[in-house]
C-alpha cells in the first residue's frame, strides 16, 4: 500500500537561504498528521513543493505513488489542496467559484452543483451567495478555499494554516468536517504552529525546525510523556533559554 | 517638519532598496528620457514664451494623466502605511507632498522648470528672481494635480459609472494630446503654435509660471502677483482637496453589484470563459481599460474630421484594438496568485478560455464600429477587412503570450491598497509592457495591410488566416509556457520578484541575468529598454513613414534630415537598435560560458 503522501529528500533553496534542506515524510494511509514549525521554518515551501506549486531543486513527492512532477494529472486528482494566502478568482461569488473548480476538474455539471449546494451550507457560506470572493472576510476566505479543496472528493488533503483566522464557530465546523474525512478513509496533512490544535486532531505529527526534519512519527511517540508544547520548545528552542522581556513596558 | 522629514527619509530609504537590476535600468532609462525632454524644454523656452507655454501644458497633462498609464504613479509611500499614527488629514497630506518632491519625475521635472529661469534670465535681473518662486510652486502645482487627479480616479473606480467616466475622458484626452497636430492644421498654423493654443495654455495653471516671468520682464507687479498668489493658491486649494481626499481613500475598489447571472457553463473550457468574462464585467479596472480603449480609438480616428478629412475614421475600430490589447497585455499579472488554481488542475485550457473572452470583449465592439464607421466613408473594405481579424486574432494571442514570458508580478487583488490603479509595484514595467504590446500588436497586422495594399480583396484571406494563426499560435506558445513554468511563474507571483533564484536555475528564461555584477546587470536592462527606441520608432516606422510619404515628421530623426540622408539614417538606426538588443543577449550569455568553462573541472 503506498504512502497517501512521500516526501523524499525535498531541497529548496531561495539565494543564499536554505529553505528546505533534504526534507523526507512520509504520511500513511488515513492518518491525521500535523506539521509543526517557527514561523518560516519552512512548512509552507515543504507542502508547496509536495504538492506540485513550487518546483523543487532535488527531491521528489509521490501522492498515492504518483509522482507530481513526472504525472501531474494523477497525483493531482488525488490531491485537494488548501494554500495559504493565496488568490482565488476574485470576482466570483463563492457558488461561481466552486461551479467553476469543478467543471475545471471535469466534473458533470450535476455532480458540481450539488456538491456546491452541500459545501456552501455546511460551511455556512450560503448566505453570502451574492458577495464576491474579494469582499470574503479572511476567515469565510478560508472556508471557500477548504470547499474547493474538498469538492472533487480527493483522497488526501494539504492544507496550509487552515485554521489561522478562523472563529472558533466555524473552526469546529472546519474540525468536524476534517474528522470525518479521516474517518472515512482519507488522509490529511496540516500545518500549523499552534500545538494545541496538532495535539487534539492529528495522530501523527512532524516537526520542522530550520528546513530540516527534527522529529516526526506517530503522536505519541513524539511526544513522550509530555506535552507537545515542551517537545516541540525542547526541539527547536534557543540554547539561552528563557523568554526576553521588553524593558520599557515591565519596568 | 518633523513628520515631512520623516516622511522623505522613509523614501530615500525605500528607493535606494528598490534600485535593482532591471528596476534600476528601467528607471535609468526613464531617467534618461525625461532628461532629454527637458533640455527639449530648455531649448524652448530660449525660442520664447510662447512655445515654452504649451510645452508647460504637455508636462502637467503628463502629471495628471500618466498615472492612467504607469499603474497608478508614485506610490512609493503609501497612505495606509500611516492610518494607525493618527496623524490628521493635512499634516499626512503635506508629510506625503514632501515625500512626493523627492524621486526622479519631480527632479526632472524641476529641471525642465528651469525654462522659466532661462526665460527670465533673458528677460532681466528682477525677472530671473521672480522665476525661482515661480519654478517650485509650478512644480508643487503639479505633484499636487497630479496626486489628486489620482485620488479622484481611484474614488472613481468605484462605481461603474465612475470607471466609465473616467475612461471615456481620459481616451479622449489622449486621444487629441496623440493628434495635436490636427488642431495646428484646423488653425492655420502649420509652422507655429496657433495663438489661440498659447492663449489657452497661458490661462492653464501650467502656464502661470510663465505669466509670471513675462509680467516681471515688463514690470507688471499686480500680473506677478496674481500669477504668483494663485499658484500659491492653487497649491493649498490641491492640498486641502488632497487632503480630504486621502480619508475617502479605503479598501479596495468595489466590484459591481448588478445581479449575478448563474454559470452556465457545462465544460471545462467553457468554465473558464465564464469566469473570465465575469471577471471583465465586474472588476471595474477593466472596465475603465475597456473604455479608455473605446475612447481612444474613436477619437483618434475622429480628429482627422475636424479638418474635413474622414479617411481615418473607419480605422477607430482597429486603433481600439491595438489599444485594448495593450492595456490588458498583463492578464494573468492582475490575477495574482490566483494562478496556483490552474496548476492544480493540468488538462483544464485557461489560455485559450481567456482568449476567447478577451475576444468576447474587444471583438464584438470592434467589429461594430469598423463596419459602421466605414459604411458612413465608404471603405477602404478591402483594407480594414484585412487588418480587422489580423489585429483580433493577433491581440488575443499577445495577451495570453505577453502575460506568461513578460510576466509582471503583481498585488493580488484582495491585498491591494486604496489605489484601484495600482495592480504592481512595478510600474516601469508596466508602462514598457504597455508600449512593447502597441508596438508588436500592430506587427500582427502587417502581413494584411501589405497583402492588402497590394493584392486588394486577397488581403482579406491573409487578414483572417493570419489572425487565426496568431490566436492559435501564440495562444499555443503561451499554454506550453504556462505548462512548463507554471510554478516559477507562482513563485514570482507569490514573492513579487521577476526573477526565480536556486542552484539549479528552472528559473522562467534563464538568462543568467541575476548572475550578472550590478553594473553588468543595469547595462543589460538598459539595452533592453533603449534598444527599442532606435529600432522601432527611430528606424522601422520612420522607414515607413518614409516608404508611404507620409507628411508626418513628428520626433523621427531621419525625416528632418535632408532627402539623401534619409535612408542610410533609417538604416543606420534599425542597426544601430539590433546592435543594441545584441549587447543586451551577448552579455549575460558570455557571462555564463564563462562561470561554466570555470565550473566544469579540466
Amino acid at each position: 500500500m503506498p504512502a497517501a503522501l512521500e516526501i523524499h529528500g525535498l531541497c529548496k533553496t531561495f539565494g543564499e537561504k536554505v529553505a528546505v534542506d533534504h526534507v523526507n515524510l512520509t504520511i500513511p494511509q488515513g492518518s491525521f498528521y500535523g506539521l509543526v514549525g517557527q514561523n518560516g521554518a519552512g512548512k509552507t515551501t515543504t507542502l508547496s513543493m509536495a504538492v506540485g506549486l513550487l518546483r523543487p531543486d532535488e527531491g521528489h513527492a509521490r501522492i498515492f505513488g504518483a509522482d507530481v512532477w513526472s504525472d501531474p494529472s494523477t497525483a493531482k486528482t488525488l490531491v485537494g489542496v488548501l494554500p495559504d494566502g493565496m488568490a482565488m478568482p476574485e470576482r466570483l461569488t463563492g457558488r461561481e467559484v466552486l461551479t467553476y473548480l469543478g467543471l475545471l476538474r471535469g466534473l458533470p455539471r450535476d455532480v458540481v452543483d450539488r456538491r456546491a449546494d452541500e459545501l456552501l451550507s455546511v460551511l455556512e457560506l450560503d448566505v453570502a451567495e451574492k458577495t464576491l470572493v474579494i469582499e470574503y472576510s479572511t476567515g469565510m476566505r478560508k472556508k471557500i478555499g477548504l470547499a474547493t479543496a474538498l469538492l472533487h472528493a480527493p483522497r488526501l488533503l494539504v492544507l496550509d494554516e487552515p485554521f489561522e483566522a478562523v472563529d472558533p464557530v466555524s473552526a469546529a465546523t472546519i474540525k468536524t468536517i476534517l474528522r470525518g474525512f479521516v474517518a472515512g478513509g482519507g488522509s490529511i496533512v496540516l500545518s500549523s504552529h499552534v500545538m494545541a490544535l496538532v495535539e487534539q486532531l492529528c495522530d501523527h505529527v512532524g516537526v520542522i525546525d530550520k528546513g530540516r526534519v527534527a522529529a516526526a512519527g506517530p503522536l505519541d511517540e513524539v511526544r513522550g510523556t509530555g506535552s507537545l508544547e515542551d517537545t516541540f520548545v525542547e526541539l527547536v528552542g534557543t540554547s539561552d533559554g528563557g523568554s526576553k522581556e521588553l524593558t520599557w513596558l515591565s519596568s | 517638519m518633523a513628520v515631512e522629514l520623516t516622511m522623505v527619509r522613509m523614501k530615500v530609504a525605500v528607493l535606494r532598496h528598490s534600485m535593482t537590476g532591471q528596476r534600476a535600468g528601467f528607471v535609468f532609462m526613464g531617467a534618461l528620457l525625461g532628461l532629454t525632454l527637458a533640455a527639449g524644454t530648455i531649448i524652448a523656452a530660449l525660442s520664447g514664451a510662447d512655445l515654452l507655454v504649451a510645452v508647460y501644458a504637455v508636462w502637467m497633462l503628463g502629471w495628471v494623466l500618466g498615472p492612467v498609464f504607469a499603474g497608478g504613479g508614485d506610490e512609493t509611500l503609501r497612505p495606509e502605511y500611516f492610518t494607525l499614527l493618527g496623524l490628521r488629514p493635512r499634516r499626512l497630506a503635506s508629510g506625503l507632498l514632501m515625500a512626493a518632491f523627492v524621486g526622479v519625475a519631480p527632479a526632472i521635472s524641476l529641471l525642465a522648470l528651469t525654462g522659466l529661469a532661462v526665460l527670465g534670465a533673458r528677460q532681466g535681473v528682477v525677472a530671473a528672481l521672480v522665476s525661482l518662486p515661480a519654478m517650485l510652486l509650478q512644480l508643487a502645482v503639479f505633484v499636487l494635480l497630479s496626486r489628486v487627479a489620482v485620488a479622484v480616479l481611484g474614488l472613481a473606480l468605484r462605481s461603474r459609472v465612475g470607471a466609465i467616466g473616467a475612461g471615456l475622458a481620459n481616451g479622449v484626452i489622449l486621444a487629441f494630446l496623440g493628434q495635436i497636430w490636427v488642431v495646428f492644421v484646423v488653425l492655420g498654423e502649420t509652422d507655429g503654435i496657433p495663438p489661440v493654443v498659447t492663449d489657452l495654455a497661458r490661462r492653464l495653471p501650467s502656464g502661470w509660471g510663465t505669466v509670471a516671468v513675462e509680467a516681471a520682464g515688463s514690470a507688471d507687479w499686480p500680473r506677478v502677483l496674481a500669477a504668483l498668489g494663485g499658484m500659491a493658491l492653487l497649491v493649498v486649494l490641491l492640498l486641502a482637496a488632497w487632503a480630504a481626499l486621502l480619508t475617502r481613500r479605503a479598501g479596495a475598489s468595489r466590484a459591481a453589484t448588478r445581479g449575478r447571472r448563474p454559470i452556465r457553463a457545462t465544460t471545462a473550457s467553457g468554465a473558464v470563459l465564464a469566469k473570465e468574462a465575469r471577471t471583465w464585467s465586474r472588476d471595474l479596472v477593466r472596465t475603465h481599460q475597456l473604455t479608455f480603449a473605446l475612447a481612444y480609438g474613436v477619437c483618434f480616428a475622429a480628429a482627422p474630421l475636424l479638418m474635413g478629412w474622414t479617411g481615418m475614421l473607419p480605422w477607430a475600430g482597429p486603433v481600439f484594438v491595438v489599444m485594448a490589447a495593450a492595456m490588458s497585455a498583463n492578464l494573468y499579472g492582475t490575477d495574482g496568485t490566483a494562478l496556483w488554481l490552474t496548476l492544480m488542475t493540468p488538462g483544464a485550457s485557461d489560455v485559450r478560455g481567456r482568449q476567447h473572452a478577451w475576444l468576447l470583449s474587444v471583438a464584438p465592439l470592434a467589429v461594430v464600429l469598423t463596419a459602421g464607421l466605414a459604411l458612413v466613408t465608404g471603405g477602404p473594405w478591402p483594407m480594414l477587412l484585412a487588418v480587422l481579424p489580423a489585429l483580433l486574432g493577433g491581440g488575443a494571442g499577445l495577451v495570453a503570450l505577453v502575460s506568461v514570458y513578460g510576466l509582471i508580478p503583481g498585488t493580488d487583488p484582495h491585498r491591494r491598497g486604496g489605489n484601484p490603479l495600482r495592480s504592481t509595484d512595478d510600474d516601469g514595467a508596466v508602462t514598457g509592457v504597455v508600449y512593447a504590446v502597441l508596438m508588436l500588436a500592430i506587427l500582427t497586422a502587417a502581413p494584411a495591410a501589405i497583402a492588402a495594399a497590394l493584392l486588394g480583396w486577397a488581403g482579406v484571406a491573409v487578414g483572417v488566416l493570419t489572425g487565426i494563426l496568431w490566436y492559435w499560435g501564440l495562444g499555443l506558445l503561451a499554454e506550453r509556457r504556462l505548462l512548463a513554468q507554471g510554478p516559477e511563474l507562482l513563485n514570482m507571483m507569490r514573492t513579487g520578484r521577476r526573477s526565480s533564484s536556486g542552484p539549479s536555475g528552472t528559473a522562467g528564461v534563464r538568462t543568467g541575468f541575476e548572475d550578472l555584477p550590478r553594473h553588468e546587470q543595469i547595462i543589460v536592462g538598459l539595452c533592453f529598454t533603449v534598444g527599442a527606441i532606435p529600432l522601432f520608432p527611430q528606424g522601422l516606422v520612420a522607414g515607413y513613414l518614409k516608404a508611404t510619404g507620409s507628411p508626418t515628421r513628428a520626433w523621427f530623426l531621419a525625416l528632418y534630415l535632408p532627402p539623401w540622408l534619409q535612408w542610410p539614417t533609417v538604416v543606420f538606426m534599425v542597426l544601430l537598435g539590433v546592435a543594441i538588443y545584441a549587447t543586451g543577449v551577448i552579455i549575460p550569455y558570455r557571462r555564463r560560458k564563462l562561470s561554466r568553462a570555470a565550473s566544469t573541472p579540466g
